[in-house]
């Protein structure tokens, strides 16, 4: 059976390290595409670790010229062939806001020849990115995101973090957003998102507090791919 | 402390914001784009303005209005940019208007790259525009940092009556760390006798003037004259820098911006190797921590300073002339963007040790 998973939500929030996790996973049982079809920012992007991509067999397609330092950012013609080929995962990595989700809009038609239960659109929100940090942003975000990406989000995502500084407070922060931002859509919560040790330690609080599992959702751990090349150089003086 | 995971360009533009900027006027660049993008968004809602000109010239000459009109304004670029801004600088530094611009470097000369770098030291620090004036020029080593300094730098450029230049590379531009902003929704704005906003002929003000030609030789003079003590002014009060275990030290580390970092993980690998190595750090470019860097290099424990820069050797020139011979000076140098290591600082400094 044939699955398509596509990532959108704020700039910085997470979306390609959750892409690259789930590609990986992906491949490990069956034929995977990811496709970065992030056309507005030039640094960051799941391209970048075509190397682990490789290594796990997961079919890369980046948009012409991405990681050749230049700007010419387009999406590849190779994205048609996503939607007409046989079995797998196919994953999109979409840029940042909603002016990286524009680069859906013109993938509508083949969108909507996907059967509903073969469809996931994701919503990854990560309180704290500041333009996503609370219900009133994170929600006019959903918004405009799902107008121009021509599609409707399926899940929600908590993927609370403060990349080495995530503490469990984060991804409580997280739960109140997504649980809001459900409530006040009707969109349930796909899960919950970080590293294996986050996880673990929310899932003992929300035992404890009586979290409501509805807006936990799956818990999906992360294993940081994306690269923090800085944290190489300047691991002194944050 | 209410931390946020931030971009550079971010968080930048939102400390501005909270200093007081309401005023925006820029061209794109990359990798400076998302200080517009985030004004553009931002401003608007804080009851500001943001405007993308028709070119860098352009956008400079708005701020030279908002400036000269009171306002607290700034503009952005990334190194070619700038070059394309020199000659609105020269104008608002003659013309005593304050603005913060904002370099966030990238590859040079020319278009360069798109990569960060810290080969505009010179144009930042020795007047990329013409004639005698200087730039306040601060250089942070961290998002946090420059964060904390946008409202230095509005505070000093009003202070003084002056440009003040943010000198950072593009690394502190497009990477993300925890940053704490201080959110301040009354920012104090000081008094500004001398801003050009509307005359009252029945008032008791001066008409403001604000202006850059004095085509009197003796009335140049006397604007000259009155920079270079404003001038001298901020060389007594403005200097920053920052020393990292330099006292006692056999060897001194100097850079600035992010490549002080990498430093000091090169200080830290030295000494579990048990060589003691420092690091001076300028923060303030200009005016320059002279004093500070001949002290710590100067004493009886060093025996040579390495100086660091992701350039062909332009602050170590100003290293130089604060050392004034006497200690060795050498310098290790990445152009093209190339970011030094940890590790290649250490075994430069090693290597320094043997010879």
């Amino acid at each position: 059976m044939k699955e398509y998973w596509v990532m959108l939500g704020s700039f910085g929030g997470g979306k390609s390290e959750m892409s690259l996790n789930m590609a990986v996973r992906a491949a490990a049982k069956g034929k995977c595409t990811l496709i970065d079809l992030d056309v507005i920012n030039p640094y960051f992007r799941s391209s970048e670790r075509g190397d682990v991509l490789d290594a796990a067999g997961v079919e890369l397609i980046s948009p012409p010229y991405a990681l050749k330092k230049i700007e010419i950012l387009s999406v590849s013609p190779r994205v048609y062939s996503a939607f007409t080929r046989g079995d797998g995962t196919v994953i999109f990595d979409v840029g940042g806001d909603h002016i990286g989700a524009v680069a859906l809009g013109q993938y509508k038609p083949n969108f909507d020849a996907i059967p509903p239960e073969m469809l996931h659109v994701l919503f990854v929100v990560n309180p704290l990115r500041p333009l996503c940090a609370d219900f009133p942003n994170a929600m006019s975000m959903l918004q405009k995101i799902q107008k121009v990406s021509r599609l409707n989000i399926t899940g929600i995502v908590n993927n609370a973090n403060l990349a080495e500084l995530t503490n469990l407070e984060h991804l409580k922060m997280g739960y109140e957003l997504v649980k809001e931002l459900s409530e006040a859509t009707g969109i349930p919560v796909w899960g919950t998102s970080g590293r294996p040790e986050m996880l673990e330690q929310f899932t003992q609080y929300a035992e404890e507090n009586d979290l409501d599992p509805a807006f936990i959702g799956k818990l999906y751990p992360i294993e940081v791919m994306m690269h923090r090349s800085w944290d190489k150089f300047l691991n002194e003086g944050l | 402390m209410a931390l946020k995971l931030m971009k550079g360009c971010e968080a930048i533009a939102e400390a501005a914001i909270q200093a007081g900027c309401r005023y925006f006027f820029g061209y794109p660049i990359t990798p400076q784009n998302d200080i517009p993008e985030y004004m553009s968004l931002r401003l608007p809602q804080v009851g500001g303005c943001f405007l993308q000109a028709e070119s860098e010239l352009a956008a400079i000459n708005m701020v030279y209005g908002a400036g000269g009109a009171g306002a607290r304004v700034m503009t952005s670029s990334s190194s070619p940019g700038i070059s394309l801004k020199q000659e609105g600088i020269s104008t608002c530094a003659a013309a005593e208007i304050p603005c913060v611009i904002v370099n966030m470097m990238r590859g040079g000369p020319g278009l360069g790259n798109i990569q960060a770098s810290q080969g505009d030291y010179f144009q930042a620090v020795k007047g990329g525009g013409h004639g005698d004036y200087r730039l306040v020029v601060f250089a942070p080593s961290s998002i946090q940092e420059t964060c904390n300094l946008m409202q230095k730098a509005f505070d000093t450029a009003d202070k003084y009556r002056t440009p003040v230049m943010i000198l950072a590379d593009g690394l502190i531009g497009q990477m993300m760390e925890p940053v704490e902003l201080k959110m301040n929704p009354n920012p104090e704005m000081p008094e500004k006798p001398w801003a050009a906003q509307g005359y009252d002929p029945k008032g008791d003000r001066p008409r403001a003037v604000l202006n850059s030609l004095y085509i009197e030789t003796e009335d140049l003079d006397v604007l000259i004259n009155r920079l270079h003590e404003r001038y001298a002014e901020i060389e007594k009060n403005e200097k920053m820098v920052e020393t990292y275990h330099t006292e006692g030290a056999e060897y001194i580390l100097c850079a600035y911006g992010t490549v002080a970092r990498v430093c000091k993980a090169a200080v830290r690998i030295l000494e579990e190797q048990g060589v003691k190595v420092g690091l001076v750090r300028p923060i303030t470019l200009w005016p320059f921590p002279t004093e500070t860097v001949h002290d710590a290099i100067a004493q009886e424990s060093v025996k040579g300073c390495l100086t660091v820069e992701m350039s062909d050797g332009q602050m170590y020139e100003d290293i130089r002339l604060a050392v004034n011979g006497c200690k060795p000076c050498e310098f290790m140098g990445k152009a093209g963007s190339i970011i030094p290591t940890a590790e290649d600082i250490a075994e430069r400094i090693m290597k320094m040790r043997r010879a």
